[in-house]
């Protein structure tokens, strides 16, 4: 057996020990695997490689951190109640439209942040209620809010495991709103329409009438969507004319949370990104654990281990390889099987478009946040809704799951065809 | 030099936050998360790397 090959069984043995025997949080597991695998390599304690390693996603947990911050503070003033009641307010008349209408909204924090914890902890724990009124099960529910939040990470403007990949090949981030697009609003309206639609058909807006709260808009009026313009304009903006406002992310998100102290309900800043801060962190740690397994994988040959295999893999055991091996390492992180597969899979598909391809192999990547034990999608949105076994979400959830699969690989499969038509 | 400036406020004011979890929260797994995600933040804030 390869020495490589002795250390990844080494890491991921203690990984998966680290969290279901020693029930360790997910990121300190991967500390301890990245350590294992350093050590058996004969590397002794390489603390050089282990800081390196958190370097790799400083950016992305700045990203996370001031997205978390401004997601809190459009909570807090009451713009995101105000717009899932106007939803329902114009659309209780067509549940079908009114569920997609929800599901967008779900999607929205995933959208900015490129987390799917984000999503599902803020826009998931607002809309739950109104799926559970309306009449849906809270096992559904959990299943569409977590789905929600996936799609809501991989649909643009960010989505990090694309970053990731793209970052592998030295692709800039540029050109996959439209091939993102296609991959994730399709998906979106079906589960949203295949787990909640049955339920629905009969719900009762006098009902949910009375529970809505309508303070807010009525007291402020629409001054208090003017964060999340801002926000939306400025990273418009920020594509359309790069030379004149580039802000980045962080800066985007600070700006309009600025602006939300003072459109909406009253607020305490600081203590509000407190708590956004302390609701990141599991994915901040998760981010942090992820960079230094990935470091330690690279340092003592397991990755290149890795990239060699996918390389020499036959076509169809390749797309196989995709389906399994992707959403299975997904147990580390959505953002590791990205980083680890992801690429040596892009670099394997080099005669596919290489946008497109990346885009499909992110999608197959995000089901990595509904595979126990990280599964940091699944467990926050059966919390959410309540529900303490989250392993009746995840059966709700194999059925979609297959589909991502399945639709993730027919755009890689076609994506030279598809290229002619958006590119 | 400003974006600089303005790059390094913002980390230090996530670092901020973070050592403020860190001292507060009460669950051990959430404090070995803060621990770890002030180390990169605090290396950057003094460009020590």
């Amino acid at each position: 057996m390869q020495l490589q090959l002795i250390i990844f069984i080494s890491m991921v043995g203690i990984f998966i020990a680290g969290c279901f025997l020693l029930k360790l949080p997910v990121s300190v597991s991967m500390v301890a695997a990245a350590v294992t695998g350093a050590l058996v390599s004969g590397n002794g304690i390489p603390i050089r490689h282990l800081v390196e390693g958190t370097f790799g996603y400083l950016d992305t947990i700045l990203v996370i951190a001031t997205a978390m911050i401004f997601m809190k503070v459009i909570q807090e003033s009451g713009a995101l109640d105000a717009l899932s009641s106007i939803i329902i307010q114009k659309f209780h008349r067509k549940p079908a439209l009114l569920l997609i209408l929800l599901m967008l909204i779900v999607m929205f924090p995933g959208m900015i942040t490129g987390s799917s914890s984000a999503s599902v902890l803020t826009a998931g724990g607002l809309v739950a209620p109104i799926f559970i009124m309306m009449g849906i099960p809270a096992v559904d529910a959990a299943a569409i809010i977590a789905l929600g939040g996936l799609l809501g990470m991989i649909a643009p403007p960010v989505n990090v495991p694309a970053m990731i990949i793209g970052g592998g090949i030295d692709m800039p981030y540029v050109g996959f709103e439209i091939p993102l697009i296609l991959l994730t609003v399709p998906l979106a309206i079906l589960f949203v329409l295949m787990l909640g639609l049955k339920h629905v058909k009969n719900f009762n807006y006098e009902d949910l009438k009375s529970k809505l709260d309508t303070t807010d808009i009525e007291k402020y009026g629409f001054k208090i969507y003017i964060p999340i313009i801002v926000v939306l304009l400025l990273m418009i903006l920020g594509k359309v004319i790069p030379d004149i406002i580039s802000f980045g992310m962080p800066v985007t998100f600070l700006i309009g949370s600025f602006i939300g102290l003072f459109t909406g309900r009253k607020m305490n800043f600081i203590k509000i990104s407190k708590e956004a801060i302390n609701t990141a962190l599991p994915v901040l740690g998760i981010l942090m654990g992820v960079g230094m397994f990935i470091q330690i994988m690279t340092l003592t040959g397991v990755r290149g281990f890795i990239v060699v295999n996918s390389l020499s893999l036959p076509p169809a055991l390749l797309y196989l390889g995709i389906a399994v091996t992707i959403p299975l390492f997904g147990a580390v992180s959505s953002f590791g099987a990205s980083s680890v597969l992801g690429v040596p899979f892009l670099l394997a598909l080099l005669d596919k478009n290489q946008i497109i391809t990346a885009a499909g192999l992110s999608l197959i990547a995000s089901l990595g946040d509904l595979m126990p034990p990280t599964a940091l999608a699944g467990i926050f949105a059966a919390q959410v809704v309540g529900v303490d076994n989250y392993f009746l979400v995840l059966k709700k959830c194999i059925i979609p799951s297959l589909i991502i699969i399945a639709y993730g690989l027919l755009i890689i499969l076609f994506s030279n065809q598809l290229a002619s038509f958006i590119f | 030099m400003i974006i600089t400036l303005i790059y390094r406020l913002i980390v230090a004011f996530v670092l901020f936050l973070t050592l403020w979890n860190l001292f507060t929260e009460k669950t051990l797994n959430k404090q070995m998360n803060a621990a770890l995600v002030i180390i990169p933040l605090i290396l950057r804030v003094l460009m020590i790397k």
